[in-house]
């Protein structure tokens, strides 16, 4: 996994709310191997940023040369709700997005970009408004987003400091994947495991049917 | 004087291994479904790693996604794209790469894991159960506890360790007391309680359905309640066994035996929530005022009685929601105060883990029978042995009679990963528990109600009030109140 410590890049807005994991990677291209030259990047809000056609959508922020260099998208509220395909978190790397701020975001999406080294940041609706403000303003402006000390500087040099879950914090500025954290605990594991069979024994154990 | 817990703190406690400093527990996963959805990601990230799984046997993995709902005969052959077929192969060789064991396409117990888990007793009391599927908390009707897993990095991990790291969440009671008027299902009552929360607003929650109306009840019921706690936000859903549970656990296959089962029951009957309890959210609704539901917009809190109208944007004070509500419209191709009954539709479908067991096949068929449906569509029923006692109670008649397909089981039209959609600019009236935008189809309408309702939109051709369309419903009436039960 990636560490994320801090990033200045340049910040996209994408002003709609409730943009579902089906949006940030439609179920047809869900079938797809993802190996590396031939990952997500093109499914990513393929029907926000195509026409029926295939033509690209000149009014949707993500297709403007001024946003090109984008590895930050500053999103409505509630971004990634729907189904909890993982797919959607790969999606957002692949295309090149380093971090998602908004006012909120669905759980398990949350979740699944923190393992995938991406920082969901979440601000109050309106601080966000005006982080849209400024990114409509001067397109291409950048916005530094500081983990460790858990602060977001917009582009009129404001900080606004955001929560995050501290082991998750630690993980993602290190790179550490929960395999590895959890297999330190393997003793307990299988202890726990034995004294679990003996006290219910009927736990099934064999699934062949 | 001992804590008082509630039914889910019970279960939490009992699988926590270790608490990490910054307070994430890590909790042991008595049993784990699979399926093929973004499961290939974990398996080439684990191969790629060199990991094995540790405990291949609490595993199962189950194709339903995938699966297109004809020419089954065929095996993969009989899978026409490429890409559909290549998924559904992945998740065999996978299966055996790892030694899980696999639920394929021919097997005589296919059907949607969150069906076929209970039906065969996977899905019992106090357990811990994941799942690499948003609607993992239907097995919570059981008393288990079930948690959605992401299909990568989470699967992988519990894969690879039988565990996964969780924040404890908080927990959230929703009171149901009363007794559902006619014709109005638990799917009617699951919807109210979105329309209530909103779709963010259980998240971060365990909830614990009870009351009355919950306790009344059946096991189908009760799985339709707790397979639509994420659309109110809560990964948690789940209801404290019962006489109700134990009985229709009894004569399933994986449960325990003889005095094992005695032993299983008498532990059963301490997981409920202790009187005196704290929840730290709690909701109520009467049952009684409960209508039969249906949804409008492009999200399931997006939802109303049926004898509504489609509502103005203008209307909503809350600029955001006002925002959502007019995209959706416009989505919808709905205008405002547009009478709901008045609303054409174009298909049907009837299926999805959600409402596809056989009471829900049930209270279809007991609205199509001797009827002719006007639109296209088709049922697909929960599982393979879902399908076998429809055609063994002449169902599968009924709905060909009316004109629709009798298919096999699987997702099918709840998301169209196998392929069968909702073409652009059709309107489907669905049984099924999304309504996103595409969510059935790209540009695909979709409204959601219950089985009863979806039937009663079939033969009038517009979306109707179950508890008007019909003059003369004896056969009706009769299965209505079997589904209140
Ligand atoms: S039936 Fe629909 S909601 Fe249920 S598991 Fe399948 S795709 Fe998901």
């Amino acid at each position: 996994m990636q560490p994320f410590t801090v990033l200045t890049a340049t910040a996209v807005p994408l002003e709609i709310a409730k943009i579902d994991t089906g949006m940030i990677l439609p179920g047809r291209f869900m079938r797809r191997h993802r190996r590396p030259g031939h990952d997500y990047s093109e499914a990513f809000l393929y029907d926000l940023r195509f026409d029926e056609k295939g033509h690209p959508r000149p009014e949707f922020s993500l297709n403007q040369p001024s946003y090109s260099k984008a590895s930050i998208v500053v999103t409505g509220a509630d971004f990634g709700c729907g189904s909890s395909r993982e797919g959607a978190a790969y999606a957002v790397m692949d295309y090149g997005f380093r971090a998602l701020v908004g006012p909120s975001f669905a759980e398990i999406f949350y979740g699944n970009c923190l393992q995938n080294g991406i920082l969901p940041v979440v601000l109050p609706e309106l601080t966000i408004s005006e982080i849209w403000e400024q990114l409509r303003a001067k397109p291409g402006v950048e916005l530094t987003i500081d983990l460790p000390d858990q602060v977001l500087i917009d582009a009129d040099g404001r900080r606004h400091p955001f929560d995050i879950n501290p082991l998750r914090k630690d993980r993602l500025i290190h790179g550490i994947d929960d395999i590895d954290v959890t297999l330190e605990h393997k003793e307990a594991i299988i202890d726990f495991e034995t004294t679990r069979r003996k006290a219910f024994p009927w736990l099934p154990t064999s699934a062949n049917i | 004087m001992t804590e008082k817990k509630t039914l889910f703190q019970k279960i939490w406690d009992e699988h926590v291994i270790v608490t990490s400093p910054q307070g994430e527990d890590l909790l042991y996963a008595d049993f784990n479904f699979i399926n093929e959805g973004q499961s290939f990601l974990a398996f080439d990230q684990l191969r790629i790693e060199g990991r094995e799984s540790l405990r291949p046997q609490q595993h199962l993995a189950i194709t339903d996604h995938y699966l297109p709902t004809k020419n089954r005969e065929r095996g993969p052959a009989g899978i026409e794209d490429k890409e559909i077929r290549n998924v559904v192969e992945m998740l065999a060789n996978n299966s055996t790469d790892f030694a899980l064991p696999h639920i394929n396409m021919n097997h005589p117990k296919q059907g949607i894991a969150h069906v076929v888990g209970p039906e065969l007793g996977f899905s019992q009391p106090g357990m811990l159960i994941t799942c690499n599927d948003s609607h993992t908390a239907t097995h919570g009707a059981y008393g288990a506890l079930a948690i959605p897993i992401g299909g990568s990095n989470q699967l992988r991990h519990v894969i690879a360790t039988q565990t996964v790291w969780l924040h404890r969440p908080k927990t959230m009671r929703v009171l149901i007391d009363g007794t559902l008027p006619e014709s109005v299902t638990a799917k009617d009552v699951i919807l109210t309680i979105i329309g209530k929360t909103g779709i963010g607003g259980a998240t971060g929650y365990a909830i614990e359905y009870a009351g009355t109306a919950i306790s009344a009840m059946s096991m189908e019921a009760r799985m339709t309640i707790c397979n639509m706690s994420i659309e109110a936000g809560a990964r948690i859903g789940m209801i404290a066994p019962d006489e109700t549970t134990f009985k229709d656990l009894s004569n399933r296959l994986m449960v325990p035996k003889g005095a094992d089962w005695d032993k299983a029951v008498a532990y059963w009957k301490t997981l409920p929530t202790d009187d005196g309890a704290v929840f730290d959210h709690e909701i109520r609704i009467d049952a009684t005022e409960v209508a039969p539901m249906i949804t409008w917009g492009t999200s399931p809190e997006d939802c109303a009685p049926i004898d509504g109208l489609v509502p103005d944007p203008a209307s909503f004070a809350d600029v955001e929601r006002a925002r959502h509500v007019k995209r959706a419209l416009d989505y919808m191709n709905l205008k405002p105060k547009t009478r709901f009954v008045d609303i054409p539709i174009d298909r049907v479908f009837i299926g999805s883990c959600v409402n596809s067991r056989i009471e829900d096949l049930r209270s279809a068929a007991a609205v199509l029978k001797g009827r002719k449906s006007v639109v296209p569509g088709m049922v697909s029923p929960g599982s393979t042995d879902v399908k076998r006692q429809a055609e063994a109670e002449g169902l599968d008649q009924i709905f060909r009679d009316a004109g629709l397909d009798w298919r096999d089981s699987g997702c099918s039209m709840c998301n169209g990963s196998n392929g069968e959609i909702v073409a652009a600019g059709e309107r489907c009236a669905s049984t099924t528990n999304r309504n996103f935008e595409g969510r059935q189809g790209r540009n695909a309408m979709t409204h959601i109600m219950s089985p009863s309702m979806v039937a009663a939109a079939a033969v009038a051709g517009h979306l109707a009030d179950i508890r008007h369309t019909f003059d003369t419903p004896s056969s009706f009436s009769a299965s209505a109140s079997a589904v209140r039960n």
